[in-house]
């Protein structure tokens, strides 16, 4: 899942209009981006299950970034660091949109994601494995893009009133949001890109 | 390739674009600018 994370940042971002719009983006895709140079390391991998590279065919070996103690410990991180200059509100929304990750890949990874960091324990592992049902999961993304972009747009609306320019702005951000994210969808469906 | 190309669109671009609109700020601790 990659587009429906963004569209849940910009859903928060209604109701949580303090906290900037790209460092919700950021925290809800913390997690995979520490995941990254752990895959390039060798330390996090992926293995296919059916077509290489499909929406959805990735069993996910980051025993690190998505175990829920080490998506708890990223996210204590990620809002701490970004608390001392924002304050504790909006340092607890960024901790929460970033354990938001762990929770929305739990629905759709296919029983891979541990409790605990590591790779040689015998522990349980979770996942809800929407991702079995690659149009379900989809959906949901979409979904999520769409709520996303109508709740921003509502409430950029709500802040714009007096302002034309602002309120032009604010309807290109929201159409971009969902442009954006419809088009993201697309490259993770269809494989394009890699 | 399409985690990346999300990345930067939404981090950055929407970013810079929603950072131009007149959003409640987060109070900054004191001292801190």
């Amino acid at each position: 899942m990659i587009a429906g994370h963004f569209g849940f940042a910009a859903l928060v971002k209604s109701r949580e209009r303090q906290a900037p719009l790209w460092a919700l983006m950021l925290a809800t895709v913390w997690l995979d981006i520490v995941f990254v140079p752990l895959f390039v390391a060798g330390v996090e991998t992926i293995t296919t299950v059916g077509r290489p590279g499909g929406y959805g065919a990735g069993i996910i070996h980051a025993d690190y970034t998505h175990s829920l103690v080490g998506a708890i410990a990223l996210s204590l991180v990620f809002g701490l660091a970004f608390g001392w200059r924002w304050g504790s509100r909006t340092a607890i929304v960024l901790g929460l949109v970033s354990f938001s990750h762990w929770v929305l890949d739990l629905l759709v990874h296919r029983a891979d994601m541990p409790l605990f960091p590591g790779h040689d324990l015998n522990q349980p592992r979770f996942g809800f494995g929407l991702w079995r049902h690659p149009w379900t999961a989809a959906s949901m993304e979409l979904l999520l893009i769409v709520m996303g972009a109508w709740l921003y747009w509502r409430a950029a609306c709500a802040i714009t009133v007096e302002d034309d320019k602002a309120r032009q702005r604010a309807r290109l951000v929201s159409l971009l949001i969902l442009i954006g994210g419809i088009v993201v969808l697309g490259l993770d469906v269809s494989g394009i890109g890699g | 390739m399409q985690f990346i190309i999300g990345v930067i669109f939404f981090v950055v671009v929407i970013g810079v674009l929603d950072a131009q609109l007149p959003w409640p700020r987060s109070r900054a601790k004191k001292g801190v600018r």
